[in-house]
């Protein structure tokens, strides 16, 4: 069984020969092949040569196309920061305020700035491991989109503020996110990752998200095509979860490092695969022995009670941390494996 | 209607991000002849106090805290009496984000909330220098700094800072505060950057700044 193969059958509730650990590693590929940031992060083969290096030295299964929404703020006119140890950063949003962001042009998918970019990159990937491993692209949930167009403190003030401009400006940034999602599609995405910022705890109330956001996000996943994973972007997300498990196309969810395990698999029910849990911040400092438990825990919790792919919860994983955690997470999976008899 | 009432509704408003109908309790409570100075001592900073609280037991998101300190504002903008507007009776502080980091809102509510604590507030904005924190302290006198930071990795530049003060012999004349979701999630960074301390929210942070001034005061007496 290949990753492909043992992804897919989690996704379907069928069979594996072993659980699936994933890590969301766009940067680390960088420290294998000895590439700045810069370079990796606007260029398709240095980009695509991380992950094949990332695939060759730790074999998790996914590779995953560049995780970075500055390409995206960059488009619509925005100013990206490029740092030496982190993935890249908008530094300047295009617009001050919604009403300018409305007077923006949609940026031309195909041409515009890094986006044909990230289009090659899973276009590259899907030559080299389409049907072998699952190949995922990470998208901003819709409501959280215009904080890339205005930054977080406009759309925070827009949002609570001027409700009827929110919703314009929803509808905006939407008809871009739904073309770029069928872009990726059709360059290859085999799942796309919508990490929803606004469904999480830390950003809005719970009576704000599914008033305002949630027949947006439902709208726009209606009209995206293929299976998404939702994501919390490593925020607490149990307390939405209960209105997202209708979402169109929904196969999974990532929950958030310090959400429950048991409780959301009590909220999405048995069929949808969880995904999850561990920390971000954690995997540096912690030394093999520690990411093993931590991972054996989140296993033994969740992956008996329904589909489960181990994994850490928030976005890249820092590069720091060192490659005896990362081999410790899939050393628990297949211990745990054994336990559950996976592959019998 | 007692203070405590209104003080109740302020904080109702506030968990409800209704920036509109803390306004009309700051008018009724004004109409009701509550003076202004009332208004901000007996129903604004009790509200305040209490959503810190809340804030600890990780029940407000980062909405309702923005829409708190904008209520703190325009309630501080409507009870001051205009030849206060520039009084900042505790003092100068200078706030920024560190160097390489663009999160801005955290420390924009900080900055609305110390300014209605009666700090004066000197905001240098994202992507600051260490070099610049220091200057700006020392040119406009303060011994507060406050630096933040979201993700760890930017997080880390503060260190830089804290070397620079303590290399210009200005440790016991400067206090460091740091700030930002990073630290929530790693309390145990405030020390490995060399923070002095640090507020898990805007509300908390007038108590940090007041406790870290204390303590320079208590350092300085003979």
């Amino acid at each position: 069984m290949n990753s492909y193969q043992r992804v897919m059958n989690t996704l379907e509730g069928q069979p594996v020969d072993r659980l699936p650990v994933f890590a969301v590693l766009g940067a680390y590929g960088a420290t294998l092949t000895g590439v700045d940031l810069r370079t990796l992060f606007s260029d398709a083969a240095a980009y695509v040569a991380g992950q094949q290096a990332l695939q060759t030295e730790y074999g998790f299964d996914l590779v995953l196309s560049a995780f970075d929404y500055s390409v995206i703020a960059e488009a619509f006119g925005g100013e990206v920061a490029w740092a030496e140890n982190q993935v890249p950063n908008v530094k300047r949003p295009a617009a001050r305020t919604a009403a300018e962001a409305l007077r923006l042009p949609l940026p031309d998918i195909q041409t515009t700035g890094r986006l044909p970019m990230i289009l090659q990159v899973t276009r590259q990937l899907a030559a080299s491991y389409k049907n072998q491993v699952p190949i995922i692209c990470a998208l901003p949930g819709p409501c959280i989109l215009p904080s890339l167009l205005i930054g977080l403190e406009g759309w925070m003030e827009t949002a609570l503020f001027d409700v009827d401009l929110a919703q314009e400006l929803l509808a905006y940034s939407g008809q871009f996110l739904v073309d770029w999602a069928k872009a990726l599609l059709d360059a290859g995405a085999d799942c796309l990752v919508v990490t929803e910022g606004m469904a999480t705890a830390e950003i809005a109330p719970r009576g704000m998200f599914v008033k305002q956001f949630l027949p947006h996000l439902q709208e726009i996943c209606d009209r995206i095509p293929g299976p998404k994973v939702i994501s919390s972007t490593g925020g607490h997300i149990n307390q939405i979860l209960d209105v997202l498990t209708d979402l169109p196309g929904l196969v999974g969810v990532i929950t958030g490092s310090k959400d429950d395990l048991a409780e959301t698999r009590s909220l999405i029910g048995p069929d949808l695969t969880l995904v999850g849990n561990l920390d971000n911040l954690t995997l540096p400092g912690a030394s093999a022995d520690q990411v093993y438990d931590l991972s054996l825990a989140c296993l033994r919790t969740a992956a008996s009670a329904g589909p489960f792919i181990l994994a850490n919860s928030g976005a890249d994983v820092p590069q720091s941390t060192p490659p005896a955690n990362l081999k410790a997470m899939q050393a628990a999976a297949a211990t745990v494996s054994a336990e559950i008899g996976c592959g019998l | 209607m007692d203070l405590k009432s209104w003080s109740d509704e302020m904080l109702e408003a506030m968990i409800a991000a209704d920036r509109a109908l803390a306004a009309e309790i700051v008018e009724r409570a004004l109409a009701a002849e509550v003076g202004p100075r009332r208004v901000i001592i007996d129903i604004l900073d009790p509200a305040i106090v209490r959503l810190g609280l809340l804030w600890e037991q990780q029940t407000l998101s980062l909405a309702q805290n923005f829409v708190a300190s904008k209520i703190a504002e325009d309630t501080l903008i409507r009870c001051l009496p205009d030849n206060s507007a520039g009084q900042h009776p505790k003092g100068p502080v200078v706030i920024g984000n560190i160097e390489d980091d663009f999160h801005s809102l955290g420390r924009r509510t900080v900055g609305l909330f110390l300014g209605a604590a009666g700090w004066d507030v000197h905001d240098l904005g994202n992507d600051v220098p260490a070099e610049q924190f220091l200057e700006t302290a020392l040119q406009i006198n303060s011994c507060l700094i406050g630096a933040s930071a979201m993700m760890q990795t930017t997080a880390l530049n503060i260190r830089k800072l804290r070397e620079l003060i303590d290399k210009h012999g200005l440790t016991n004349r400067i206090k460091l505060a740091v700030g930002g979701a990073v630290f929530n999630w790693r309390p145990e960074l405030v020390a490995e950057v060399g923070g002095d301390g640090t507020a898990r929210n805007a509300v908390e942070a007038d108590a940090l700044f007041l406790r870290l001034q204390a303590e320079l005061q208590k350092g300085a007496m003979p």
